[in-house]
């Protein structure tokens, strides 16, 4: 695009100055013409022509040459008295006129080359910027595709490692199991507490593998778009969580939430991964309250909030918060492998959204989730 | 294994210690003895065509394979595909018994027509009372197609 606009060339002194003499002397013998065809008038606008001439493609000084020159050649060739300097009255009417119009001829001249130079000048910067930024989007192009194969290859890694990891822990839970039905009456309680270890272990293990190949899955799963009403999704939620809040005192309070865009079955996972850690952290509590609403927003987003009157958590911890395998709290005091909220956060940020939680200790945590809006 | 026993499962499985397990499941439904088992495909194969090694047994369809995706030589789609597309073993109830949750293993098995997708717990429990349940299910209480053998 830049390259079709054309600015005129700009030409050297020395043929600037040719042109000068050129068009003088070309206004000259073309005044000879005019003035054996009987126009004599028109000799005058000859000459203002070879000024304008200059002007336009040799600048200021040329321009001033040329009207010098003009000036004189009009004055010895074609006003009386002819083949001489000397000034006559008539040349008194001329001269004037002859000098104003160059005079504004140069000065359009040179206001046009001021122009132009500024605009060759933004030209010139244009190019270098539309040069720079290609090579940069070369660069970031090549660096997406590099983190893509290797988030790829990641993916894969994480998903055969997991994959063939299960069997071999479903075999150690099995067989220990076996070991210690068939085992049990004759071992001793040191031996029979050894086994239960190690099942402990190995059915532990496998949840691990499991909510890895979970989330990994996550990462490789086509998202299929679509607008969602966040009420009903939220109270199918918290009915699936029944069996675990049944004993318990909880006041749910559910605010109107905002209809959104976004994979139905992942933003389900969203909200049972906050919604059953609002429950779970707040078994200590004889009353537990745990608010989902909507919350303050920028334009183009949604955000909703689950808050609840739970444990809490240090604040200076924030950033481990979303970690894979991240705990904040000891496994006696509460179950769980630590991917739920790395899940929440990896399927947020494939929505393109953002989470983030404000919380103290013993005061409770609220958890944000901001969604963008489709674009329309 | 004696060959020529009528069995009423066959399962398509090359973990030994997989085998074990399912077998034990099996155990507590007096199952484990119907059961025949394959090692890779191709043996599954050979079975259910009667051919190779098992040209000699009777002829009889058994009333559920019970079929693992990664195998050697033939993998399960592979089977499952041939099972499907024979005249005479079409009918057989297919249930995929698989270490794999992926989302493409599962619509491809059902493209390819099984009857059941079965992920194998890590947890014991959970396992055996699948593979029990899936033993029950198919081989006791299901009304196998005709073709297939019948329970003493």
């Amino acid at each position: 695009m830049l390259r079709q606009f054309r600015l005129p060339k700009q030409i050297s002194a020395i043929r600037g100055y040719s042109l000068a003499l050129g068009s003088v002397a070309a206004a000259t013998a073309a005044g000879f013409l005019a003035d054996r065809l009987r126009l004599h008038e028109s000799i005058f606008t000859l000459f203002l022509l070879a000024v304008a001439l200059t002007s336009w493609y040799a600048g200021l000084w040329p321009a001033v040459v040329a009207f010098v020159l003009g000036e004189l050649a009009f004055d010895y060739f074609f006003t009386p008295p002819i083949y001489s300097l000397r000034l006559t009255r008539e040349d008194l009417a001329y001269f004037p006129v002859f000098a104003l119009f160059s005079g504004l001829l140069i000065w359009f001249g040179v206001v046009r080359r001021r122009v132009e130079g500024d605009l060759r000048h933004s030209r010139d910067a244009l190019e270098v910027e539309v040069e720079q930024r290609r090579v940069l989007n070369v660069e970031l192009e090549k660096r997406s595709d590099e983190l893509q194969a290797t988030n790829k290859e990641l993916e894969a890694f994480a998903y055969s490692v997991s994959h063939d990891l299960r069997a071999p822990v479903r075999h150690i839970a099995g067989f220990t199991e076996m070991l210690q039905k068939h085992a049990d009456p004759v071992l001793d309680d040191k031996s029979r507490h050894h086994i239960n270890m190690v099942l402990d272990s190995a059915n532990r293990m496998g949840s691990l593998v499991d909510d890895l190949l979970a989330f990994s899955r996550i990462g490789r799963a086509e998202t299929q778009m679509t607008t969602i009403k966040l009420e009903p999704l939220v109270q199918g939620v918290i009915s699936e969580l029944e069996p675990d809040t049944q004993d318990r005192k909880i006041a749910w309070r559910i605010g109107s939430l905002p209809i959104c865009y976004g994979d139905p079955a992942m933003l389900r996972l969203v909200f049972a991964n906050l919604v059953s850690n609002a429950v779970k952290f707040t078994r200590t509590r004889p009353q537990a309250e745990i608010e989902i609403d909507s919350s303050n927003h920028k334009a183009g987003e949604v955000v909703v909030m689950v808050k609840d009157n739970g444990v809490g958590f240090d604040m200076k911890y924030k950033d481990k918060l979303f970690g894979v395998f991240q705990r904040l709290h000891s496994r006696e005091a509460f179950e769980g492998t630590g991917i739920g909220l790395a899940t929440v956060q990896r399927i947020v940020h494939r929505h393109g959204g953002r989470v983030w939680a404000e919380a103290s200790i013993d005061r409770g945590a609220t958890f944000y989730i901001a969604l963008p809006k489709p674009e329309r | 294994m004696n060959m020529n026993n009528l069995k009423r499962i066959l399962l398509v499985e090359d973990d030994p210690k997989d085998v074990e397990l399912t077998l034990a499941g099996l155990a507590e439904y007096n199952l484990a003895n119907e059961v025949v088992i394959a090692r890779d495909g191709e043996e599954a194969l050979d079975y259910l065509f009667r051919r190779g090694s098992y040209q000699t047994r009777p002829s009889g369809n058994p009333a559920v394979m019970l079929l693992d995706l990664k195998l050697p030589k033939v993998n399960g789609f592979e089977v499952l595909e041939q099972v499907r597309s024979d005249e005479n073993l079409k009918m057989i109830p297919v249930v995929v018994l698989t270490s794999s949750h992926e989302e493409r293993d599962l619509v491809q098995s059902y493209k390819l027509g099984v009857n059941a997708y079965v992920v194998k717990p890590v947890d014991f429990h959970q396992f055996v009372n699948a593979v029990k349940e899936l033993g029950a299910f198919w081989a006791v209480i299901n009304e196998a197609p005709p073709g297939s053998v019948k329970r003493k």
